[in-house]
This record gives C-alpha cells, structure tokens and sequence, in this order.
C-alpha cells in the first residue's frame, strides 16, 4: 500500500515528497496509482527518476575499498562528490596513482580534495561588499547605471529554456536536436541534484516566436519540451533582431506567471546559425549574463574555480555547482576552449548561455504521447521595433553538392607550400581527371584568407567546405591534398571507402584514419597523379618521375 | 558621413606563421599579431561607403599598446583616417560582454553619433561572433534612440544619403539559405558576413577608390604611432574596472585543450612517391574512377 497517492497532489508539490521517499517498493506503488490514475508524464519521470536514484544508490560502491580500474572518470567523479573525508581521497589518489593513472581521474580526486579543504578556510572570512564610489573614488560611477547592467546578486534561477528557431513554418533541424539534448540534460540534472535547490524538478522551456506558430508549438513538447512558450505576429514572419530580443527577454524575466516564479532561467541555450547566434547575443546581453557560441558538447558539472574574478579571493578555490560547461572549438579551430559562465561576489551571471553548432546533437524521434504545457505568450509590440523593413527574401539556389560523388578531392592548408592559386587548380584539374568527382577544401583554406588569382577565386567558398560545420562526404575515393586532419575535418570524410592522403608530414594526423599515405608536396605528387590518370599510362609517368 | 569600424589584432593562423608548443598549445609569443581578417572585410564595406557618398573613416580597437601597429596595418591595408585604441590594463581577457561594453563606452566620447558602425563577423581566435551585436545593444549615445537598427551577414550594401537609409542584402542560413533585402533608417550598426563583396560598377567611383587608396597609404607611412592615434584608458572613458576586462566578464575559459587526437582507424601503407611500385599501387585505386576518353 503506498503512503502517497500522486493523484492527490499538483506536480509542483510532489518533488519534495517525492524525494523524501527512500523505499522503492512504496515509490513504485505511487507510480502504479499514477499511472491507473492521472498519467501525468512529468509526475512519472519525477517518481522513476526517484527510483533510479535509490536503485543506484544500493549498488553504491564504497569509496575506500572500490577498484577503481574497474570505474570510469565519469564514476569517480561521482563517486567523489560525496566524499568528505580527505583521508578516504587521497588513499583513492594513491591508488589511482598506482593503477590507471588517468589526468581526469586525479583531477576529480584532487579538486574534491580542494574543495573540502578550502571551505573549512572560508569560516569567518565573509567577503565584504564594497561600493564602488569607496572602491575607486577617482571615477565617477556610472557604470553600474549603464543601460542593460544588472547588479542582481544572489536571485532564483531555474530551467533551460531553448530557443525553437524556424524557418518556412518549420523547426529547423537543430532545434529539435537542442530539445532531445535538453530534456537529457535536465533529467540527468533531476537525477542528479534532486531538481532546483527545493527539490522541485526543473523544466525544458521551449520558446518560438514568429508567425502562426501556435500548431508548431505543440510538436516541441514531442521533441523533449515540458512547456513551450510562443509569440506569434505577423510582423515576425520573418527574424528581426529587436523584437525577437524584446520578446524573448520579456517571456523570461518580466513575464508575471505562476509557473515562472524566478528571477530568470538557469540555463538558455540558442542554435548557431546566423539569426539564432546574434539572438543569443543580444538575449544574453539584455539579461546582463555571459555565453559561449558554437558549442560541440554540453554538459552540466561542478566546477573548481581560483580564478579571483570570480572567487573574490586571490589563492582560494570554491566549488561552483549545477555548471554548464561548454566546449567549443576556437582558435581558427586549433584548440578547444571550455567555457563557464560563473556567478562572481555581488554580481550573478544567469542565465548560463550558449550556442550549439546544428548537427551536433542526434535528432530525437519524437513521442507524440509526450505531455506538456502550450502558453501563449502576449504583449504590445511597439511599431519602433520593425525599424528594419525586410523588402524582399529568396531562396539561395543550393550550392554545391559535394555528396553523392565517386571521388572527392580535398585541399587543404598544404596548398601554401608554394602558390594557393597554383594549388587550386592543380584541385580542379585532378577533380577533372576523373568520371565523378567534385572538389572539396578544409575550412583552414576558406578562412586562411589567401589572396587567390581571380579566376580560381569561385572555388573558394564555404560551399565546399568539409567537416563539422561544413558538408559530410563517404565518396568511394577521397583524395586530401595537404589536408592535415583535424577532427573536425575527420567528421566530414572518415565514411569515406579509400582515402589517400598526400602530405610532406608523415606525423599528420590525417595519416591515422588513411589508407594509403603518400608523403611528398602535392605540388609534385598531384600533377603526376593527373598525368597519368589523363593518359592512362602510369608506368611512363612513373618512370619519367623517377629519372628526375 | 562619419563611419567607425572596430577591429581586433589576432594572431595570424596561416600556416608557417602560426606555432604551437609540444602539447599542441598556441604559442602567441612566437606567432606574430595581425589584422582580424573578417574586420578587413568590414573596412572595406566601410571605404565603400566612403568612396561613393564621403565623409570619413575612424578605426577603433582594444586591446595592448601593441595593437597601435594594427591600426596602422588597417590603415594602409584598407583605409583609415584616424585611429583610436581602447588600451589598459583593466581591459585584460575580456569576453564578449565585458568587450562590448568598453567598446560602446568608447563610441560615446565621440561628440556626435557615426552615421555607420561597422565590424566583422568572428573574431580568427575567439570565434563568437557577438561582439559586433552585443555592442551596438550596449551603445547608449542618443537619448532619441534606444537602438540602432543592427544589420548583420551584409553581403552587399549601399547607402542612400538623401533618404538617410541603408539598404543591404544579407545571408540567412538554416536548413536551407536565404538572402534577405533589408532598408533601415540610419544611423546603423553593420556587421559583414565573410561574403561580403564591394561594388563599384561607376568608373568615376573606381577613380576615387584608387585616390583613397593612395592617400591612406601616405598617411600610414607617415603614421606617428605615439602622436597619432588617440589612445583612452578605463579612467578617460570613466569605466569602473569590475565592470569591464577579466573581472566584469560574465564567462571564464575553463581550459584549453588541443584539439582530440582521434584514435588511429585505418592503418595507412606509407608510400614514397619516387617508390614505383608503392605509387602504382595508388595509381590502379584511382584509375577505376578516371573520365574516359
């Protein structure tokens, strides 16, 4: 028999019950009454996800005897954050030390460390708020009266709200994916935390905005959405920056609602196109926080941070929980940079932003028996908002379609050996040499802005980029000329059947995901190829090039 | 017509130039500082402006004492009249937000408003490509006037000066691309697309081009670094310093990693390419897909 019948109860007020519940067999009663009773999905993923947590909590793994080998970094660094005996985790270091080893593995081990050392330190060292007319008496100090600064400290932040971007009376791909990637996030942070710091599960908050975009809206909740919030007008047939920013911003900190009883959301998280991206600027500026665009990955963690700006105090470590972290590419894509968005003493940096690159995450299939909330979301749109008047719009004609061919050749960076024109077309004449072939570049070469001879410049351009955020190619042959292959390149060919790899540098990465390695300039290898796939005739080629 | 264009010096990524530590780390001390390449594109967009209806063209960046030299770059590249460097200590390791806000501050200590602000799309080494909106919504110069129209991914653009418009052309992209024609009252904020291409289809305005050209040329010759360009620190701009660089950055990098090594999936035969027999082998691989006769 359960002690708690779901059905008596809202939603809102089950978290807390729900989580004081330590009995599995009485939890799966409550979900049983639920389901022959209200079926409410959100009140089952509250009560399974209970259940999960409590199952996964007998199978614990004691911290002092547990073989750590036998875990992975993502388990330790579960395992650690409820340690709090510093003795029971450096007996852990050691052992890691002595087994696997692993740079994450110690980091966890270590940071838990700090964390539990470094908060008996903070006793009795509050950090004082200084104005700043004390603080830097030689200003005058309007900059905390700034348009758009917003000293909030301390205010309630809840739910990842997701920007739907559509276009022609569509979500676009990638904001379905962002919502399957949502509803894992905040079922994992759920699982994880017990939802919001009362217990209460945190929400997927769909927002479309545009015209006639009511039907649109109840396909988000299928795609992972608990409540979707639209704006429709048909003035925003089409997106314009100004009243997209007002609106979002106003749904999701001005807008006076039950539901939305939090100074702003946790989390935003926008597509990296051209429209979604400036959005995400613009929000995140309005509501004074910060964001990382064009992410690969999102996942939510504690942080370690020493950084002063953000701790207050030179030297220390504080623990920041409930982090989105943010890894990106950056660099001209030579490095990875992950990106937090911290809070820092007297000042609140919420909601945490970001961007996603589209196709980064699977698209969901959709489960039409979903259920969730559809608002709609109204106010007064000022005439002085559609300051920019769009006259006209057309479809670009598809650029080039680099699938679907027998062999792709790549350029890549290895075309500045010598001349890039003289390079380019050496590209084009090899393409020509075969039956099928198109010609693809790195993205290196389309932003190295090399200054190319005329009349090989329509060959450059983002159309036939290959990789992540370019085109995916599995061509029977693929052909990289001075590609050098970095990861992102990798993504866009490694279907490929063959792939040939001509590069003076025999440790190129690309030489890990080839089938033939041919290490010479392409400035001499290419022609030869040409040569002979022209005449048919190799073994003279050859023999020509040998006698050199 | 006054027209601003804010740039940034980033490390110069073209190979050769670029170097990296053992662990695969940029090394910025050996790899020299150059012109962000899209803010070129962005001076050019603005000397067309210039070249076609007049007035004057300022370059603003921030950054080191340093970035004085690709002001200079700018100036002689493109076109510059004068050069203005945002430069303290203060602004250090700035994101977005915090940029954008020492940036708009700058723009307000001009006495009037510049009819045309213009800046790049991504920077070659943070790569948001925030900057240039975050800015304009940070800009508070003009009581009358919240926002400037903000006009991004212009890929074509002229201006009408009798009318006080701009009128421009910009890339959409989504699941399928789309090319927007747009008309706003100025003044305006413009940010380039990478697209971006000039016209000047006029030969009276090809004649003036070359003359801007030359001229701008002889006066980044004749740069004096140290007198010339107009150099404001946090105080002159009255920015109280929790509010800008590291400390009134909302984000922190949390680590730097070289990109992932993926892990070896093909073993390739390494092929000498004077070796006959190993070039053979690749040559009968490809000559399965060669045009025919």
């Amino acid at each position: 028999m359960a002690d708690l019948d779901p059905t008596d109860h809202e939603i809102a007020d089950l978290g807390p019950k729900v989580q004081e519940i330590d009995d599995v067999d009485e939890l799966e009663a409550a979900l049983e009454l639920e389901e022959d009773g209200e079926d409410r999905a959100g009140v089952k993923t509250l009560i399974e996800s209970r259940i999960e947590t409590l199952e996964a909590e007998d199978e614990d793994v004691d911290p002092a005897e547990a073989d750590l080998t036998e875990l992975t970094v993502a388990d330790i660094a579960n395992l650690v954050r409820d340690v709090d005996d510093v003795d029971v985790l450096e007996d852990m270091l050691e052992r890691e030390q002595a087994g696997k080893e692993r740079k994450g593995a110690i980091t966890q081990i270590e940071n838990r460390v700090e964390a539990i050392e470094g908060s008996d330190e903070e006793e009795g060292e509050e950090l004082e708020y200084v104005p700043p007319e004390e603080k830097y008496p030689d200003l005058a100090h309007p900059t905390a009266d700034k348009q758009y600064v917003d000293t909030a400290a301390g205010e309630d932040y809840r739910d990842m709200w997701v920007y739907c971007e559509t276009q022609q009376g569509e979500f676009v791909d990638v904001a379905r994916e962002m919502l399957g990637k949502a509803r894992q996030l905040m079922d994992d942070y759920n699982d994880t935390y017990g939802g919001d710091e009362d217990g209460n599960p945190e929400e997927v908050v769909a927002v479309v905005i545009g015209d006639e975009v009511g039907d649109l809206a109840e396909k988000a909740i299928a795609y992972g959405a608990d409540r979707v919030v639209y704006h429709e007008d048909d003035r925003l047939e089409r997106f314009r920056h100004k009243p997209y920013t007002e609106i979002f911003c106003h749904m999701c900190r001005d807008w006076d609602q039950d539901w939305r009883d939090y100074y702003e959301p946790r989390y935003t998280i926008f597509p990296a196109t051209n429209n979604g991206r400036d959005l995400s600027a613009l929000v995140q500026g309005e509501l004074d926080s910060g964001l990382a665009s064009d992410c690969s990955d999102l996942y939510i963690d504690e942080a370690m941070i020493s950084n002063p700006a953000k701790t207050g105090k030179p030297g220390d470590s504080v623990e920041f929980d409930r982090v989105l972290h943010m890894p990106r590419p950056d660099f001209s894509g030579f490095e990875y940079s992950t990106i937090l968005c911290i809070d820092k003493p007297f000042r609140d940096f919420h909601p945490q932003g970001a961007s996603v690159i589209p196709g980064t995450f699977d698209l969901p299939d959709p489960d039409e028996g979903r259920e969730g909330e559809v608002l709609e979301h109204d106010i007064d749109l000022p005439e002085d908002w559609f300051h920019i008047e769009v006259t006209e719009h057309d479809q670009l004609e598809e650029g080039i379609d680099l699938t679907g061919h027998e062999v792709i050749v790549c350029l890549g960076r290895g075309i500045d050996h010598e001349d890039p024109t003289e390079g380019i077309e050496l590209g084009v004449e090899l393409r020509d040499a075969f039956a099928d072939a198109e010609l693809g570049l790195t993205r290196g070469v389309i932003t190295a802005s090399y200054e190319f001879g005329g009349h090989v410049e329509q060959y450059v351009g983002e159309e036939r980029q290959i990789g992540e955020s370019g085109q995916v190619v599995e061509p029977a042959l693929y052909i990289a000329a001075g590609v050098s292959g970095a990861v992102q390149h990798k993504v866009g060919m490694d279907e490929s059947d063959t792939i040939v790899a001509i590069n003076t540098d025999p440790e190129a990465d690309i030489r890990d995901f080839s089938d033939y390695f041919i290490e010479g300039d392409l400035f001499e290898v290419v022609p030869r190829l040409i040569e002979g796939l022209e005449t048919g005739d190799f073994e003279t080629v050859l023999a020509e090039a040998t006698d050199d | 017509m006054h027209m601003l264009v804010l740039t940034k010096g980033v490390p110069d990524f073209r190979e050769g130039k670029v170097s990296f530590d053992e662990d695969g780390h940029l090394e910025r001390g050996k790899t020299p500082t150059v012109m962000n390449p899209n803010d070129k594109i962005a001076l050019r967009a603005a000397l067309q402006t210039k070249v076609k209806c007049g007035g004057s063209v300022s370059l603003m960046s921030m950054g080191p004492p340093g970035y004085k030299e690709i002001l200079q770059e700018g100036m002689a590249d493109v076109y510059a009249e004068d050069l203005y460097l945002l430069s303290d200590r203060e602004m250090g390791a700035a994101d977005t937000w915090a940029t954008a806000m020492t940036i708009a501050t700058g723009i307000e200590q001009f006495d009037a408003e510049p009819d045309i602000i213009f800046a790049g799309f991504k920077t070659a080494d943070g790569e948001t490509g925030h900057t240039g909106p975050q800015t304009n919504w940070c800009i508070d110069i003009n009581e009358e006037l919240t926002d400037r129209p903000l006009i991004t991914h212009v890929i074509a653009m002229e201006v009408d000066e009798e009318e006080q418009v701009v009128r421009a052309k910009r890339l959409v992209e989504g699941d399928v691309s789309e090319i927007e024609t747009i008309e706003a009252d100025l003044p305006a904020f413009i940010v380039t697309d990478p697209e971006f291409e000039a016209n000047y289809r006029k030969a009276e305005h090809r004649l003036r081009y070359k003359d801007c050209r030359e001229e701008t040329r002889e006066r980044a010759e004749n740069l004096d670094l140290e007198e010339d360009v107009t150099v404001w620190n946090h105080e002159a701009l009255n920015l109280d310093p929790d509010f800008i660089g590291l400390d009134g950055s909302p984000t922190i990098v949390s680590g730097v990693d070289p990109i992932p090594k993926g892990p070896s999936e093909r073993d390739a035969t390494m092929i000498d390419p004077d070796d006959e027999a190993g070039m053979e082998q690749v040559f009968e691989t490809m000559a399965e897909y060669a045009a025919g006769d």
